[in-house]
């Protein structure tokens, strides 16, 4: 048997979607396809410019900021993760 | 998701180092909490460095949709970290972003206040819903929504309050403006709120404990 409100929670979730995304879908065709960065700038009105990673990438994906810092800082997070992770024993 | 991409300059030095103080307060408050607990919380510790390797892993890449926008999962390390380490979290993500040239220094203030903000409300929906909606999937989406329409809001307000140098836009025009973007950017917060949801059912199906929810 059901425990009460095990339906609310997804029907809400579901509701919730739907409205954003048409929110979402009708704020994006009023200002057609920019990058987040030229959408600001457009926003506030200072001069445009295109966004920094716009049209490069790995299958439309994009790293803002430098490839190369980021691939250090995240090795130096990473090996942090695993210090912590052995020295607590979760 | 959250965040003010605007180049240095574009606040006054007055808002600029207003907002760093806000947010300095805010985790000064965290770092309190964190220290008054009597025996550090080594699991919750963990939590928040895993938080951090895979937000700032996350929130550097620009997703192909609506033109290019990031996740930054805020609302998931409230709920796992939560709000005082979860605070301590962003401010660094934001540092190591701008660090990496993903956002300007003089943004990190203002920023980390509109993170602490997604942080807060998605750990507090999360708790305050336990009884009413105990699905964790949908329970933890729901939260998510919550966080990042919150978060997007102090963005707004923020950015309304400092004005922007240079720019001859009204206050309503800007405020229009940017609406749009919080309305755009809700449309990935959906995204993430399915993630979102996805990890914190399998988290609490493996291990509730990590949620403070217990086994059912």
């Amino acid at each position: 048997m059901n425990k009460p409100g095990e339906k609310r929670g997804p029907l809400i979730f579901i509701g919730l979607m739907l409205l954003v995304i048409v929110v979402s879908l009708a704020a994006y065709g009023a200002t057609g396809n920019m990058g987040i960065e030229e959408r600001f700038t457009h926003a506030v009105g200072l001069q445009g410019e295109r966004g920094e990673n716009e049209g490069g990438g790995w299958f439309g994906l994009a790293l803002e900021g430098s490839p190369l810092l980021y691939a250090f800082m995240l090795g130096i997070l990473l090996v942090a993760c695993y210090a912590v992770y052995r020295n607590f024993k979760v | 998701m959250a965040h003010i991409h605007l180049e240095d300059g574009s606040f006054s030095l007055f808002f600029v180092l207003l907002w760093w103080a806000a947010a300095i307060i805010l985790v000064c408050i965290a770092i309190y909490l964190l220290r008054s607990e009597k025996k550090p919380d080594r699991r919750k510790i963990t939590l928040a460095a895993f938080c951090t390797a895979a937000a700032f892993a996350i929130f550097q890449v620009s997703l192909p949709l609506f033109g290019g926008v990031h996740l930054n999962l805020t609302p998931l390390i409230g709920i796992l970290a939560g709000p005082a380490a979860g605070s301590l979290v962003v401010l660094i993500i934001n540092i190591l972003s701008s660090a990496i040239g993903h956002g300007g220094w003089g943004l990190i203030g203002a920023n980390t206040l509109v993170n602490i903000v997604e942080v807060v409300v998605g750990y507090s929906c999360f708790k305050l819903l336990k009884s009413s909606i105990p699905d964790l999937f949908s329970r933890a989406g729901i939260s998510t929504i919550a966080g990042l329409l919150c978060g997007n809001l102090v963005m707004i307000l923020i950015i309304v309050i400092s004005g922007v140098q240079g720019v001859n836009q009204s206050t309503g025009q800007i405020l229009t403006g940017l609406s749009i973007i919080a309305a755009v950017n809700m449309g990935v917060a959906v995204i993430e709120a399915f993630i979102t949801g996805l990890i914190v059912a399998y988290i609490g199906k493996v291990r509730p404990d990590l949620l403070g929810e217990g086994r059912e």
